[in-house]
């Protein structure tokens, strides 16, 4: 498998909606109101229902997994979430390969809005198959 | 400030203590689910879990109430997963976590409390699956 360092991996481009805050909310089990009730929302300072920091993170992990396929596996990940994001608005998840050593490669991954503010960043290291 | 000061002295004799371990099986209905809820149609979730779904089965970084006098309002910090074996549908998972972290910070707006939690994920061969950390903050 042939990487280099500063390959961008192919962005993948989500459409969040509340209803999928809402599926979201109930897939993981996670209800708290920040994410579904926008009077609770804007209550606590929000500028409404948020997006789920895991429903990103799964977002960029669909980023890698869709890139790396069957030619390796995934062995960490790590994110952090630096910004709220609100749907209705595209969510840009974007990536690259920072590092190649043998079968372990490292990547920086982020999730961006339509500004192009870095609302997630964080790094994966996936292991190729020989 | 004192109570403040308590608070998060509670909070940190807490640290290393495991909590209640929840087990529960990966069911195919509830992998679709989440996939579908996630948006990702990969056909390999219909044998295999997704990357973040462990958090689903029992979660990695729990609202602790007695943190709730806190701050207003709980935010995610972040998340690092460690994958060691693959979670396949039927799996019967065992989640232990601890508290393993806690500190107070000064941000922008005010202070704030940060809890990080530490899960270990643990298959019905008693193989370690994979290890979650989790970053809660009050603010």
């Amino acid at each position: 498998m042939n990487l280099r360092v500063g390959e961008e991996l192919p962005e993948l481009v989500k459409h969040p909606t509340t209803r999928q805050l809402v599926q979201y909310a109930g897939a993981q089990g996670d209800f708290y109101e920040i994410h579904y009730d926008q009077a609770y929302a804007h209550s606590v300072g929000l500028p409404g229902v948020i997006l789920h920091g895991l429903l990103k993170a799964a977002f960029l992990g669909q980023l890698v997994t869709d890139w790396l396929g069957e030619r390796g596996k995934l062995v960490e990940f790590e994110v952090s979430y630096r910004g709220v994001d609100v749907p209705a608005h595209p969510y840009r998840c974007r990536g690259r390969v920072t590092n190649v050593d043998g079968e372990n490669v490292d990547l920086e991954v982020w999730g961006e809005d339509e500004t192009g503010r870095r609302t997630t960043v964080g790094t994966a290291r996936v292991q190729v198959s020989a | 400030m004192s109570t403040t000061v308590s608070l998060i002295d509670r909070l940190r004799s807490r640290i290393g203590v495991d909590g209640e371990a929840v087990t529960a099986i990966v069911e195919a209905g509830h992998v679709r689910r989440f996939a579908q809820a996630i948006g990702d149609p990969n056909q390999r979730w219909k044998t295999e879990a997704p990357p973040t779904f462990l958090v689903a089965l029992a979660p990695a970084a729990p609202h602790l109430e007695e943190a709730e006098e806190y701050g207003k309002g709980w935010l995610n910090g972040g998340n690092r997963f460690e994958y060691l074996v693959p979670v396949i549908i039927g799996d019967r998972i065992t989640a232990r976590g601890h508290v393993a972290d806690v500190y107070e910070k000064e941000g922008s707006s005010g202070n704030l409390l940060f809890i990080v939690f530490e899960t270990e994920y643990t298959n019905q061969r008693g193989d370690l699956v994979a290890r979650i950390r989790g970053t809660m903050i009050r603010r």
